[in-house]
């Protein structure tokens, strides 16, 4: 027995024989080896049967990318480029191999993630054309099995007996991969990115793998079996309970709605998030835009990043926070002195006062995402505010920027300014904020890091770092205080609205709009629909005056109905 | 809609907004390049709205879905051949029908 961790990329858990793939299978021929046009034809041949049998199986929207896939078989640039490397010596297959690189490379440099994730698609269909040059057969399932390989091109993945296949073990690949998003839909497990899985499966006939822990088991010995078998039969509990509630808006037992919003941090989050029954989006976190770069991203980049994610989302509200990097997550091109406390240094909006022109892109991406978009009531809101000076900084960056784009001919409407409430200061004048604020959003994990002196990254404290602590429970009700007195709306968007205990405890204090992971829509759910308001209001009053977070979570526990 | 461009001899030329909801992605791409190899005419598009101009055989998938058309952006369709201005006309109507998808109104 052997156990392997890698990286959840779809949930649920499955136990059963495995199936290698390793490359292609060349000595398994089913045909002879044809010319470039004839390999051609057979491409096409097999991307159409794969598109009709997808079709016919309700599966449209993949069906759909096979359909493309043909069209790019016929492509004559590629065409053209592969008979060119033919005529100057290659062998057929490498030939079109290379032209599909080629082909592929300009599009996977787009910064448009869905044109970009074509690349991948014209490599599939050059390595399919060069397959049928060598005669080579698919490589297919015998039996219902779970599919072990270094990754999996996203026809292959198609083509595999959606019947047959009960999970994929990848020791490459990434959670936003083509098998991913099949295994998503198929309602199957997947773990990728899986160190050593090909070297270890030498031998190994049957296996485990747990697409919500991201752990694999190699021929799992009978404990672990029966472990196994306990969670599938938990997860398909919980997934019919989570079917039964997906017609249900958020609400408690007794009908008071609170709005389900979503924490994105990318955009094709936002495509999932919204099909998850998210009803807006009170974090939009832009740091993906900023991170792991050479350059700042240009304001036409964001500007399309930011838009698609405000037209996913149609009239509902997408809050976008300003950049948040600093210490901790230093950037390349927006060089900062090396600092021993980076949480407590120059971050968030702190960075505008000495480098405002990297807000101010970014100021001016979201006023014309907005105007592209076209929503009405665009909402912005500022990380690290500690008090009014902050805010007013933002503000005159905001209204810089709303100038510099009328300049250029950009109707752009003015975005709300919001605050998130996550420094303790701004906690203590939370009633001076609330005056200017156009709304706050809560930040319970950076402020339950700040208000108990706890380092969030630290293991050692994990036990203190609980935003059920009652300081943090008061701050947030002070929070409340504030926002009710000058009639602002008040959201929370820490792990906290995620949690089933947080969520009761933020109702019962007065917040009425949740922000979390689509994955805890559910859990959620259900935790809030077990109680009414003021039973929620009660069980919260009762907590303020706790001493610790355990005792929360024990007293909360104890008057919710069992779910 | 579209601003066209009477270049003189064979060669038609028209200018216009691609509305689509996701820009040319596969599936509008798709639509438009079927349009285009229905004719004899060479046919190139390139898109305006893009800091450096690219342009790409109105017949190759590939190249078009290569200009990276986001909604909103300029393109420009050139046809040379004895049966340009009809491709020119079934393009423009194609693109604003929606190519196949609702458009953003």
């Amino acid at each position: 027995m052997k156990r392997l961790q890698g990286i959840a990329a779809a949930p649920g858990v499955a136990l059963e024989p495995l199936s290698l793939v390793r490359g292609s299978p060349a000595s398994d021929h089913a045909t002879e080896p044809v010319d470039l046009d004839g390999a051609v034809s057979e491409a096409a041949r097999q991307l159409e049967q794969l598109a009709a049998r997808l079709r016919a199986g309700g599966r449209s929207d993949e069906a759909a990318i096979f359909e493309a896939q043909i069209l790019m078989a016929h492509d004559e640039a590629l065409l053209d480029e592969a008979r060119h490397l033919i005529a100057s010596g290659e062998p057929s297959d490498r030939a079109i191999s290379l032209a599909g690189e080629r082909a592929a490379a300009p599009l996977e440099a787009l910064s448009d993630e869905l044109l970009a994730a074509r690349g991948t698609d014209v490599r599939d269909v050059a390595e399919r054309i060069a397959r049928a040059v060598r005669g080579e057969r698919q490589p297919s399932l015998e039996q219902r099995s779970i599919i072990v390989a270094q990754d999996i091109a996203p026809s292959m993945a198609a083509e595999l007996d959606s019947e047959l296949l009960a999970g994929i073990a990848l020791e490459g690949g990434s959670p936003s991969a083509h098998a991913c998003i099949l295994a998503r839909a198929l309602g199957i497990p997947a773990v990728v990115a899986i160190p050593g899985l090909m070297r270890a499966v030498a031998g190994a006939s049957r296996m485990s793998i747990d697409g919500v822990s991201g752990e694999v088991v190699l021929d799992p010995d009978d404990v672990s079996e029966a472990a196994s078998r306990e969670r599938m039969v938990d997860l398909r509990h919980q997934r019919e309970a989570d079917d039964r509630l997906r017609q249900h808006p958020l609400a408690t037992a007794d009908g008071h709605r609170i709005i389900m919003a979503a924490n994105v941090s990318r955009p094709d989050e936002a495509e999932r998030a919204r099909s998850a029954g998210a009803e807006a989006v009170g974090l939009f976190r832009t740091e993906f835009a900023f991170l792991d770069r050479a350059r700042a991203p240009s304001e036409d980049e964001q500007t399309r990043a930011y838009a698609r994610v405000l037209r996913t989302f149609g009239g509902a509200e997408v809050v976008l926070r300003l950049l948040d990097v600093g210490g901790d997550k230093p950037l390349p091109y927006l060089p900062q002195p090396a600092e021993a406390n980076p949480f407590l240094g120059v971050r968030g909006i702190r960075i505008g006062a000495e480098q405002p022109d990297v807000l101010l892109v970014q100021l001016r991406a979201f006023i014309r995402a907005a105007a592209d978009a076209q929503v009405d009531a665009p909402a912005l809101m500022l990380p690290m505010v500690a008090d009014l000076a902050d805010l007013h900084q933002g503000r005159r960056l905001l209204d810089t920027a709303m100038t510099q784009t009328a300049a250029r001919g950009v109707a752009g409407v003015q975005p709300r300014l919001g605050v998130m409430i996550e420094v303790p200061a701004a906690v203590l004048v939370a009633d001076q904020l609330a005056t200017e604020a156009a709304f706050f959003s809560i930040g319970t994990n950076d402020l339950t890091q700040y208000l108990l002196a706890a380092d969030r990254g630290n293991a050692a404290l994990a036990a203190r770092q609980d935003p059920l602590h009652p300081a943090v429970l008061r701050a947030i009700s002070q929070v409340v205080t504030a926002a009710e007195d000058h009639r602002i709306p008040v959201g929370v968007c820490g792990e906290m609205a995620g949690d089933a205990i947080g969520a009761v405890v933020l109702i019962g204090l007065g917040i009425r709009e949740l922000s979390m992971d689509p994955a805890s829509f559910g859990v959620i759910k259900r935790a809030v629909g077990g109680l009414t308001r003021d039973e929620m209001r009660a069980v919260a009053a009762e907590c303020l005056q706790l001493a610790d977070a355990v005792a929360v979570r024990n007293l909360v526990t104890s008057r919710s109905p069992t779910s | 809609m579209g601003e066209r461009t009477d270049v003189g001899g064979s060669l038609r030329e028209v200018t216009l907004r691609i509305l689509n909801p996701s820009g040319l992605h596969a599936r509008p791409a798709a639509v438009f390049v079927r349009g285009a190899t229905g004719f004899h005419s060479e046919i190139r598009v390139a898109n305006l709205s893009r800091e450096t101009e690219r342009d790409a055989s109105a017949k190759s998938v590939i190249g078009v879905l290569g200009l990276g058309v986001s909604a909103g952006d300029e393109v420009r369709i050139r046809a040379d051949g004895e049966d340009a201005e009809a491709a020119i006309a079934a393009l423009v109507e194609l693109i604003e029908e929606g190519l196949g998808e609702a458009r953003t109104s």
